[in-house]
């Protein structure tokens, strides 16, 4: 079979290898396709829901795992899209209780990213409810800190941890608005590889020196 | 862990095969013989099923229904549902919260109370309405709580339910 696949997306005729996704695509010809959970080293989760696009007739679905299709026309951006993904993006900066000015992440920051493509303002942001106390940093790990406040719950660093060292030191608890990453008991189990704060798409890991 | 507590422990194991998508089952009984999970029955249950401690832990905190402290001898539930938060729930809480000097959520240090909250008991007729262990109280008023919680009466009240 062919290995090559094209298909139109914004208009512009691309040409991928077959299997390639379409947000892989997308990003390799440079056109910005939203996204936080999706990682290039790891199997698509379609966790975030920010990816999504519409195809064909209209048919919205997540492009970090649609494989491209011959012939498959894709639309990044549409009223319909941007109905969808602004309010989620909204909520997470409201709920993303930290400034940039100070933020080591700032400038390589998906979130900060995200909110100047979709041209977020973030005083309009204020209109919801935000959160009123500031959750205290966990220092529970030897090697890194983690930031609840900033975290996007994208699951990166759990899907990292899991696919290097088989079985994940780091664990999603709690449920709903108090929903944070968390290390558990066996705490030796991290190998202090680092690799997930390499990979967090925000500033929610941060290093310590030790 | 005590030899004792092993060994219940254990038992319940051993009608499971060791399946992970046994632990919600096994969770739901270690909590109904020792009324939490306990640490060190966690550690067993996640060696039992050969999954991270961390699994379990993030299971258990998903589900309200799981507890990782151990229950005040009386668990007090107060019901914040529509007809109760309407007849004046949020005080009898509060009152209740004076009277055993323990917040919502909390145990009292002495393990004889544990105060919770829930969005419904199922008998609103009788709003508003709390549980202490198995026990019903409804049409609760500030009076009544004092009633419950002082302490001459609270010695007759903690035989109620479990034993
Ligand atoms: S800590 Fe970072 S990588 Fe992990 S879930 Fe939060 S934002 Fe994602
Ligand atoms: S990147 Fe596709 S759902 Fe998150």
């Amino acid at each position: 079979m062919m290995d090559k696949v094209s298909f139109t997306i914004d208009g512009l005729e691309v040409v991928v290898d077959n299997g390639t996704s379409v947000l892989e695509a997308a990003l390799r010809n440079n056109i910005y396709i939203p996204h936080l959970c999706y990682h290039p080293d790891l199997e698509a989760r379609g966790a975030c829901r920010l990816c999504i696009v519409e195809i064909g007739g209209g048919e919205l679905v997540t492009s970090c795992r649609m494989p491209v299709e011959s012939g498959m026309v894709v639309k990044t951006k549409s009223p319909k899209i941007e109905k969808i993904i602004r309010p989620v993006v909204e909520l997470l900066i409201a709920d993303h209780h930290a400034s940039c000015a100070s933020c080591p992440s700032s400038s390589h920051c998906e979130l900060q990213k995200l909110m100047a493509h979709l041209r977020i303002d973030r005083r309009r942001v204020r209109r919801l409810r935000l959160p009123k106390v500031k959750a205290p940093l966990d220092t529970t790990n030897p090697c890194f800190d983690y930031d609840p406040n900033k975290c996007v719950l994208c699951g990166i660093c759990l899907q990292t941890c899991e696919s290097i060292h088989r079985v994940s030191a780091l664990y999603y608890v709690g449920r709903g608005y108090t929903t944070r990453i968390a290390f558990y008991g066996d705490k030796s189990r991290c190998e202090s590889c680092r690799e997930c704060v390499t990979r967090c798409p925000v500033g929610a890991l941060i290093s310590r020196k030790t | 862990m005590e030899e004792l507590e092993e060994q219940l422990l254990r038992e319940v194991l051993s009608f499971y095969r060791g399946k992970k998508n046994e632990l919600i089952p096994i969770l739901l009984e270690v909590q109904g013989n020792f009324s939490y999970l306990p640490e060190d029955a966690i550690q067993l249950i996640a060696s039992f099923l050969n999954i991270a401690e961390g699994e379990i832990y993030s299971v258990a905190s998903f589900y309200a229904q799981f507890r990782l402290l151990p229950l005040g001898r009386q668990c007090v539930t107060v019901c914040r549902g529509t007809a109760c938060h309407i007849r004046g729930s949020h005080q009898i809480l509060q009152e209740i919260e004076k009277a055993v000097g323990v917040k919502e959520g909390e145990t009292s240090s002495d393990m004889e109370y544990t105060l919770e909250t829930v969005a419904c008991i199922g008998c609103c007729a009788l709003a508003p309405c709390l549980r202490i262990n198995n026990n019903v109280h409804g049409e609760m008023t500030l009076e009544k709580v004092r009633g419950l919680f002082n302490p001459e009466s609270s010695s007759g009240l903690s035989l109620d339910g479990r034993g």
